[in-house]
């Protein structure tokens, strides 16, 4: 199967800073790729080059097999690269069908169709698993996790065919989190999509990852699937190994 | 699939406790009784509330302040503030009657300063846009430059701070003393039996006009989530620059209307004409639920906001028991009273 993003030895730096370096990994479409590191360790450098904010120094980016060279957010999205960061851009005060339009409204001639965007905005939650009574409530009333789903549904409807989940869990709490997790699982179930998942959660990346890459200070330390990724090592590796060793050996030592 | 326990189902009447102008619609309820009430006392009910000519009063001064109330929530739902509005009135005025006065027939005066006036607002939001100052320290520098320019041109070509006109107007068509807008454009002046100014007429249109396109074109979506998140609103397409600028641009040709029409009502271009309009306009968005934080707000509240006002000024004339300076005093408590309210009511919104 042709991967839906490969990354081939791409490589950025920023004056004599190297933010990464010779980065390779796949993503398929229909799983999930758990994308695991430290602060630091280059994860938002890397989602800047792949929705299209940032080019790379060397190496290459490929979609679908065919090389591309996003020179605008604008070029990824329109690629099908959606990316929901982590203040998911959204509008407290405004309504919820109105954030999952916004600036993309539905007219009719001059005005907004507010019940067709209504219609699907309903129809578009209920595909990830939350039921929006009433989508015409401002999304201040929404849970963490909810608006989260919101952003997600809002990037799958306008075309997204890989998504990139910036930390989603990072900032909600232990309900909300299951909330988002169970979110990524159905958007995974509906085939079609590449997810990559950023976390420094090993729990979560355990709980849904297909396929796991691991950055520590630039460079992808270890990548593969399920199968060939030792499980138990998962925190270890996010941690840099030896680092975590040397940590413990120096606190076994007092 | 199930349904989730987290997103309840809010009534009518929740739902209309979370529109921002339901402050202000109890704002006018209160103020309405609260002058029906003390007029009574004073035995001056009749005057106020159904003489045409004290309704006249009223009806004007909120329809003079609601047009560029209109202006001023659009700005401040957007994020944004122009301090300069009741200047451009001035400079309007001022152009306008230059025009005429150097000859120019009176429909080209009016498209000429039209698009002076506009200029203006483009050039305040460009500022604003590319420079990243407060619009506040932006619109202020203009609060005294618009003034300063209208007055310096009369003094430089005609010698004079106030500019007569009264013989470059047509004539109203069924006669009487003052030309108006429109009686030189439109005329269904007096077509209610009401001889309200023109203002009236202008800022019930605008007022249709405006709130339909707040609430039903992307483009009024667009005007609040420029204000509420700038950064969110443009990482989903939103062009905020534009949208702020053409917001400028609008407050600014509001000034325009103003300024064109007092000219026309009262046959002379003061340098004092609109003085103090923009603090007037802006306590109406604050009464009417507009947040200087942006991102929240109604010209429908606006509206209202106005009416308030102009009741409560005009009134303390109607009531001679109240001293009034008083006046000052309750308009300060009155916009004091309306920010907390609507502050209280916005908090509910995103507790739920």
């Amino acid at each position: 199967m042709i991967p839906s993003i490969e990354f081939r030895g791409v490589s950025k730096f920023f004056g004599n800073i190297i933010a990464l370096k010779d980065i390779s990994f796949k993503v398929f479409k229909g799983e999930i790729t758990a994308l695991l590191g430290d602060n630091g360790a280059g994860k938002s450098t890397l989602i800047k080059l792949l929705s299209g904010v940032h080019m790379p120094s060397e190496g290459e980016i490929l979609l679908s097999g065919e090389p591309v060279n996003f020179k605008s957010p604008r070029q990824a999205v329109s690629a099908g690269i959606g990316t929901v960061y982590q203040d998911l851009a959204l509008q407290p005060l405004m309504s919820v069908t109105r954030n999952f339009f916004l600036g993309r409204e539905i007219t009719k001639g001059l005005f907004l169709n507010m019940p067709l965007m209504n219609t699907i905005t309903k129809k578009e939650m209920a595909k990830l698993g939350i039921d929006v009574a009433d989508p015409t409530q401002p999304i201040g009333t929404m849970s963490g996790g909810q608006r989260q789903t919101l952003a997600i549904a809002r990037a799958i409807y306008f075309g997204a065919n890989v998504l990139i989940l910036d930390e989603p869990t990072s900032a909600l709490g232990q309900k909300q989190q299951l909330e988002v997790l169970r979110t990524i699982k159905k958007v995974k179930e509906l085939g079609d999509i590449a997810i990559i998942f950023i976390t420094h959660n090993d729990m979560h990346a355990k709980l849904l990852g297909d396929r796991f890459a691991f950055l520590n200070r630039g460079k992808v330390l270890a990548e593969g699937s399920r199968d060939e990724i030792d499980m138990n090592n998962l925190r270890p590796l996010m941690a840099g190994g030896a680092e975590l060793e040397k940590l413990e050996t120096e606190f076994s030592g007092r | 699939m199930a349904s989730d326990e987290r997103i309840r189902d809010i009534g009518l009447i929740r739902r209309s406790i979370s529109r921002p102008e339901l402050g202000s619609v109890f704002g006018l309820i209160i103020i309405v009784i609260t002058f029906m009430t003390l007029t009574s006392i004073s035995g001056t009910f009749g005057a106020m509330w159904l003489n045409p000519i004290g309704i006249q009063a009223w009806v004007e001064l909120a329809a003079f302040v609601g047009i560029l109330a209109i202006g001023a929530s659009l700005l401040m739902i957007a994020g944004e503030f122009d301090l300069s509005m009741g200047a451009n009135i001035a400079l309007a005025g001022h152009s306008f009657a230059i025009f005429l006065l150097f000859g120019v027939p009176i429909e080209l005066a009016i498209i000429l300063t039209f698009i002076e006036l506009a200029f203006l607002g483009f050039i305040i939001g460009v500022i604003v846009v590319r420079t990243g100052l407060p619009s506040f320290i932006v619109t202020l520098a203009f609060w005294f430059a618009s003034r300063g320019f209208a007055v310096f041109l009369s003094q430089t070509f005609f010698n004079q701070s106030r500019l007569s006109v009264k013989a470059n107007l047509k004539p109203p068509p069924g006669g009487g003393e003052d030309p108006t807008l429109i009686d030189n454009i439109f005329a269904f002046d007096k077509a209610f039996g009401v001889p309200f100014d023109a203002e009236v007429y202008y800022f019930i249109i605008l007022v249709f006009i405006v709130a339909f396109i707040t609430n039903r074109t992307p483009y009024g979506n667009w005007i609040y989530a420029s204000g509420g998140d700038p950064v969110a609103a443009r990482a989903v397409g939103v062009p905020v620059a534009r949208v702020k600028i053409s917001l400028f641009m609008i407050s600014t040709s509001l000034a325009c209307l103003l300024g064109i029409l007092t000219v026309m009502t009262s046959g002379a271009s003061d340098p004092k004409a609109g003085d103090f309009r923009e603090l007037h306009a802006i306590a109406a968005a604050v009464i009417g639920g507009c947040a200087l934080t942006g991102g929240y707000g109604s010209v429908v509240g606006a509206v209202l906001g106005a009416l308030i006002f102009a009741i409560a000024s005009r009134g303390i004339n109607f009531v001679p028991f109240i001293d009034n300076n008083l006046f000052r005093v309750m308009l300060g408590m009155l916009i004091l009273g309306s920010a907390l309210l609507n502050q209280f009511l916005r908090d509910r919104i995103v507790k739920g």
